[in-house]
C-alpha cells in the first residue's frame, strides 16, 4: 500500500501537479486552498490576474463538486462532497483538474452542454453568457448555471472533459481547463 | 430605516449601506456557496430603500474581488435593479472598483458598464 502512494505522488509529479486534493471537500476549505495557492504561485513569481484565476477556478470547480457529486454528506448547513482538485503547471501554462462521481442519468445532459461550451469561440461565450446571466434560475438550484461557460471563458484553452462510466448506477467526471 | 452593516467572512464581503450618507459599500470576496441566501436582505433592505430616497444623491461602491458565477449574476441583478431606479429619475453613481493587476475585474466591470444606460458607472483602478 505504501508503494501505492509513492506511485501516486510520482505519477502526479510527472503531470507538473504541485497541489492536490482528494476526498471530501466543505465550502470552508476552500479559503485553505486559495491561501496555499495564492503563496506557491506568488513564490513562482505568477501574476496576480492569474492568481486570482485559478482560485477562481478552483472556487467554481470545488462548488460544482459540493452541488453534483454522487458522492455527497448532508450535515444541516454543511455539505460534504467527495471529488478531486489539482492544480499545475505544463508548458508554462497553469491548469486545473477536477472529477467527481456522477448518477449516469445526468451524464448526457453534461455531456452535450460541454460539448458545445467547447465547440464556442469566445465571442459566442461572452452572448450566451450575457443571455444566461440574465436567466432567472431554475427553483431550488444554488448555482446559476453560467458556472462553466465562465470557466470556458477564463480558460487559455478549450475545455477538456470525460466520463468513464464504472457501473450501471454511476461515472466518473473529470474536467480540466488550461488557463 | 436602518443602516445595513453585514461583516465580512472569509468568502462573503462586508455590506456597509449607510441611509442618512447614502453610500452604499459592498467590499471583499464574495464566493459563498448559497448565494441567494446571503444577498437576500442585501435586496430587501435596497428596495426599501429606493422607494425612499426621492431625489437625494446615492454613492454605490462595488470593491469586490474573487466573485463567483453565482455572485456575478447577483450582482448583475443589483445593477439591474440600481439601473432602473435611475432610468425613472433617482440620482444614482455606481463606481466599481477593481485591483490594478486584476484583468477579470476589469473585464466584469466594462461587461456590466455596457449594459446600464441610466446609472452613472464608474471604473475606479485602485493600486494595493
Amino acid at each position: 500500500m505504501l508503494k501505492d502512494v509513492y506511485d501516486y505522488l510520482k505519477g502526479l509529479g510527472g503531470h507538473g501537479i504541485f497541489f492536490c486534493f482528494t476526498g471530501y471537500i466543505s465550502q470552508s476549505l476552500l479559503t485553505d486552498f486559495g491561501d496555499i495557492l495564492e503563496k506557491k504561485m506568488a513564490k513562482d513569481n505568477a501574476r496576480k490576474t492569474m492568481v486570482l484565476r485559478v482560485f477562481y477556478m478552483v472556487v467554481e470547480k470545488a462548488q460544482n463538486i459540493l452541488r453534483y457529486s454522487a458522492e455527497k454528506i448532508e450535515m444541516g448547513d454543511e455539505t460534504l462532497s467527495f471529488g478531486l482538485i489539482a492544480v499545475g503547471k505544463e508548458d508554462n501554462s497553469y491548469f486545473v483538474l477536477s472529477g467527481n462521481l456522477i448518477h449516469n442519468d445526468k451524464v448526457e445532459k453534461l455531456r452535450k452542454k460541454l460539448t458545445k461550451i467547447q465547440e464556442m469561440s469566445k465571442e459566442e461565450l461572452k452572448k450566451i453568457y450575457k443571455k444566461q446571466i440574465r436567466a432567472v434560475p431554475v427553483e431550488g438550484s444554488q448555482g446559476s448555471g453560467i458556472g462553466l461557460i465562465d470557466i470556458a471563458r477564463k480558460a487559455g484553452r478549450p475545455i477538456e472533459f470525460d466520463f468513464e462510466k464504472i457501473n450501471d448506477e454511476i461515472s466518473y467526471f473529470s474536467i480540466k481547463t488550461i488557463l | 430605516m436602518n443602516n445595513l452593516i453585514i461583516e465580512s467572512t472569509k468568502y462573503t464581503p462586508e455590506i456597509n449601506f449607510d441611509c442618512e450618507k447614502d453610500i452604499l459599500e459592498i467590499k471583499g470576496k464574495s464566493y459563498p456557496e448559497n448565494t441567494s441566501l446571503f444577498y437576500e436582505p442585501v435586496f430587501s433592505w435596497l428596495n426599501e430603500y429606493l422607494e425612499e430616497i426621492g431625489d437625494r444623491h446615492v454613492e454605490v461602491n462595488l470593491n469586490l474581488i474573487l466573485i463567483n458565477s453565482s455572485s456575478a449574476k447577483v450582482l448583475m441583478d443589483f445593477c439591474d435593479l440600481l439601473n432602473e431606479a435611475a432610468g425613472s429619475g433617482k440620482d444614482i453613481t455606481l463606481n466599481w472598483f477593481y485591483e490594478k493587476d486584476d484583468e477579470d475585474g476589469l473585464e466584469m466591470g466594462e461587461e456590466f458598464m455596457e449594459d446600464v444606460e441610466s446609472l452613472k458607472f464608474n471604473l475606479v483602478e485602485q493600486v494595493i
